[in-house]
């Protein structure tokens, strides 16, 4: 993964997209860019694309915790979408804790849910 | 021993005196029709009768049974007398029923041109003839081997002897591989990455070296083989070559894919996926999940989430005649893998024997929405997929 992580702005929310192998750098690449420019946009929402991540494992499902977590913290919303059948198998084996994390079949999908109001 | 006279009669003795030394051959005296006329030392330590046992019976009786019966002394005796001896090798028959392979000559006396009786003289060769047969043991085994190939490689894997068994697998004659690489009977694309190689190197490292794989016959066609590398050292341990032992195991292979396919068939079969309604899949779970088929469930069913997009699936488990822990952990399971992948599920068909399972397992049901009927389980999936996305995140039972 380059260094620019693309981060679209739609409406409130923003949408990023994470792909390849997730390494140390490129994590930490990621989590400064998501946090700092829902800081500067002040979004509401953040939509976490990981249909294009080859592997998922306990680390990366780690990762989307922690970005999840970072995100709350500055007061947005996060959903996830595009959890390929295979990761899903595969966290679920795991055992991965993913039980706070909203997901979403697709962009769509998780737009739909970022727009509901708060408070759940 | 009276046909002589008193000098003759000494002289005898004497011959007697030498015979009784020899201990190696058994030298005795047969009258004309193959009596035993005379026993020594050698005789009894081959056949283990005693002079008086013997002297007067037919040599026949060192013959076994059928070869006595067939005439075959008879026959030895005639081709003395009229040939001046008679040499053959053959089982020997000891007193306590044991056998021998000997070798046997015997030499006609004659008395004034009349045979008057015969000199038999015989040798144990089992010993000898054990050693030959070991010697030929690995020859002829090696070619009465006709399932297998076994054969030769030298150190660089070029081809130094051939079989009738690797004749029969390969199609090729010995004067076609002596000398040619051992790739010749690999694939091309394996040949190509240095297949044969590499087998070569890991067999002299590790001692030995089984594999299954494509060869290749003569006329190009190819057949599933399982392989066998076994190096061969010298005294030093420098490695000398290899012994390769090669078998066909195309058919095999051919019944494992066929068993394959079908099971695969029936499992594609058992666990069909219906869309009922826009974005709404059924899975209807008919009868004993066992692990295989409730994998096989699972990644159907989260294939064609990802294909249709569906936003519910139900998971009717009326057809179920029993649930366990294992069958339960693992309906709840695909239930969350779905949840990950952004999709709801309904559970419907719960019989009352298997809603009390379920609880006294003490299986943690998470987030699980259940349905008496498929008919409710329906209209709860067309309330989430027509209703907002907030009804798609788990809400009270």
């Amino acid at each position: 993964m380059s260094d620019d992580i693309p981060i679209l702005r739609l409406g409130p929310n923003l949408m990023v997209t994470l792909q390849g192998n997730l390494e140390d750098t490129t994590v930490e690449h990621i989590e400064r860019a998501v946090t700092h420019e829902v800081a500067r946009t002040r979004a509401t929402g953040l939509l976490i694309d990981v249909s294009g991540l080859s592997i998922v494992d306990s680390f990366v499902a780690r990762v989307i915790a922690r970005l999840v977590a970072m995100v709350r913290l500055l007061g947005a919303r996060s959903t996830i979408v595009g959890i390929q059948p295979a990761v899903a198998i595969t966290l679920v084996e795991l055992g991965v804790p993913m039980s706070h994390v909203r997901t979403a079949l697709n962009a769509e999908q998780g737009m739909a849910l970022l727009r509901e109001p708060t408070g759940r | 021993m009276g046909y002589a006279g008193a000098v003759v009669s000494d002289e005898l003795s004497y011959y007697q005196q030498m015979i009784d030394n020899i201990t190696e051959y058994e030298v005795i005296r047969l009258d004309d029709n193959g009596i035993v006329q005379s026993w020594h030392a050698g005789a009894e330590r081959l056949t283990q009768y005693t002079a008086e046992e013997i002297i007067g019976r037919p040599v026949s009786v060192f013959y076994p049974p059928e070869e006595a019966a067939s005439g075959r002394v008879e026959q030895d005796l005639r081709i003395a007398r009229d040939t001046g001896r008679c040499e053959s090798e053959g089982w020997r028959v000891r007193k306590d029923g044991s056998q021998f392979w000997a070798s046997t000559l015997l030499t006609p006396i004659h008395v004034h041109g009349t045979v008057v009786g015969y000199v038999k003289v015989s040798r144990d060769l089992t010993e000898r003839r054990e050693q030959q047969l070991a010697a030929l043991g690995a020859e002829q085994m090696l070619e009465a081997i006709t399932d297998y190939e076994v054969i030769r490689l030298d150190r660089d894997g070029y081809v130094r002897s051939w079989s009738p068994g690797a004749s029969r697998l390969k199609q090729y004659t010995e004067e076609e591989v002596l000398g040619h690489h051992v790739s010749m009977f690999y694939a091309e694309e394996d040949v190509r990455d240095g297949l044969a190689e590499r087998e070569l190197a890991t067999a002299a490292r590790e001692g030995r070296f089984e594999t299954e794989g494509w060869r290749v016959r003569k006329d190009g066609s190819r057949f599933w083989a399982n392989v066998t590398l076994s190096p061969i050292r010298d005294s030093t341990g420098e490695l000398l070559g290899y012994v390769k032992v090669a078998r066909d195991l195309s058919e095999r292979r051919e019944q494992e894919q066929l068993v394959q396919r079908q099971r695969d068939e029936i499992l594609e079969l058992s666990t069909p996926v219906i869309q009922v309604w826009d974005k709404i899949l059924v899975l209807p779970v008919i009868g004993t999940l066992d692990s295989l088929r409730a994998a096989r469930l699972t990644d159907g069913l989260l294939e064609r989430i990802a294909r249709d997009q569906a936003e519910v699936v139900i998971l009717d488990i009326s057809g179920v005649p029993a649930i366990d822990t294992d069958v339960a952990q693992h309906l709840l399971k695909t239930v969350e893998a779905a949840r990950l992948m952004g999709t709801a599920s309904v559970l419907s068909g719960v019989r009352p024997e298997t809603a009390q399972a379920i609880v006294h397992l003490g299986i943690e049901l998470g987030t699980l929405r259940s349905r008496n009927s498929l008919r409710d389980a329906l209209q709860l999936a067309l309330q989430i997929v027509g209703g907002t996305a907030a009804e798609r995140e788990p809400v009270d039972v």
